[in-house]
């Protein structure tokens, strides 16, 4: 089962020199976090602010190279969570056929956002995360206990 | 000689990636097959890993933007067949990324950095412009190499107090 998110927004995280992207649920009943790197974090910032720099950024390539050919990115999904990484998969419509292709969610996220596709997560992974020592990393902070990098 | 535009295109081949030591950018340095010139251009830290990772046929545990890039044409069964650095304007280089699909070729717009980390995933050729490489290359090596003070070798912690002379980059 699939819930649709939206990027409520990107933060800031100085105990590792690294940014978390929110990711809620419609219903706001759900918030998943991921941490990723600072270029994937300004690909992503660049997207939400519709901020388009003077030469094409990477994920603005990806996207015209896509559009150039007619393929169509149909969502961006967060399959999985493993070993605090997680995983996501891209699906694309071209030619006649339907194809996903596997990404780090910050990459999907990042080229979702630019084809206004939406952004979903596997029930399985907002569980899992759920389960996870999120709460007690708000209360504890300590490097060992960040770190969901998708890099 | 300045007359006419020389657009003829030069096989280059990417010698490396290197640490400017008087920005935070990194340089790649480009090639052409007579080996009698070399064009460098400057970028960010990010663009310059994506092609040192390319280089060293580094695999990562999970695909990085350009991998990503890269498995997207081949799953859609798209051909890259050459990039070709085409421009330099006001510090900028540019480049045109061809591709190949259902037997047209398109042809897509991107920054010299995404073009050769791209290039060198999909293993095709990288090309420059007669006119690039006369206006780019060998005034630029001159311009760096003058800034490259016998200190600055080998050093991470060098200061930086000299004016920054001007450098062509791509961002």
């Amino acid at each position: 089962m699939l819930t649709q998110m939206n990027v409520r927004g990107l933060l800031f995280d100085p105990y590792n020199n690294a940014y978390i992207v929110v990711l809620r649920d419609e219903h706001r009943s759900d918030v998943l976090p991921i941490w990723v790197g600072k270029s994937e974090a300004s690909a992503i910032g660049f997207a939400l602010e519709n901020i388009s720099p003077p030469r094409p950024t990477t994920h603005d390539l990806m996207k015209s190279m896509l559009d150039n050919v007619d393929a169509k990115i149909l969502s961006a999904v967060v399959t999985d969570l493993k070993d605090n990484t997680y995983y996501a998969k891209i699906h694309l419509w071209y030619g006649d056929s339907e194809y996903s292709v596997d990404a780090r969610p910050s990459d999907a996220i990042a080229l979702a956002l630019r084809a206004e596709a939406p952004i979903f997560t596997a029930e399985t992974v907002l569980r899992k995360q759920r389960s996870e020592e999120l709460e007690r990393w708000l209360e504890t902070v300590k490097p060992e206990d960040f770190g969901k990098l998708d890099t | 000689m300045s007359v006419g535009q020389n657009t003829d295109l030069i096989l280059l081949k990417v010698l490396g990636v290197t640490d400017d030591p008087n920005t935070d950018t990194q340089i790649v340095i480009l090639q052409d097959e007579a080996n009698a010139d070399i064009l460098p251009i400057w970028m960010g830290p990010a663009e310059g890993t994506a092609i040192r990772y390319a280089l060293e046929d580094a695999v990562l545990p999970r695909p990085t933007s350009h991998d990503l890039m890269a498995s997207l044409l081949t799953h859609l069964g798209i051909t890259m067949t050459h990039v070709v650095v085409t421009n330099v304007q006001d510090n900028t280089y540019y480049a045109m990324i061809y591709l190949c699909s259902n037997e047209r070729e398109r042809t897509v717009d991107a920054r010299p950095s995404d073009a050769i980390a791209l290039a060198l995933r999909a293993k095709c050729p990288i090309y420059v412009t007669q006119d690039v490489l006369n206006n780019g290359g060998r005034a630029n090596v001159s311009t760096w190499l003058a800034k490259l003070g016998p200190q600055a070798r080998g050093q991470t912690e060098t200061q930086d107090d000299s004016p920054k002379t001007s450098q062509q980059t791509e961002d």
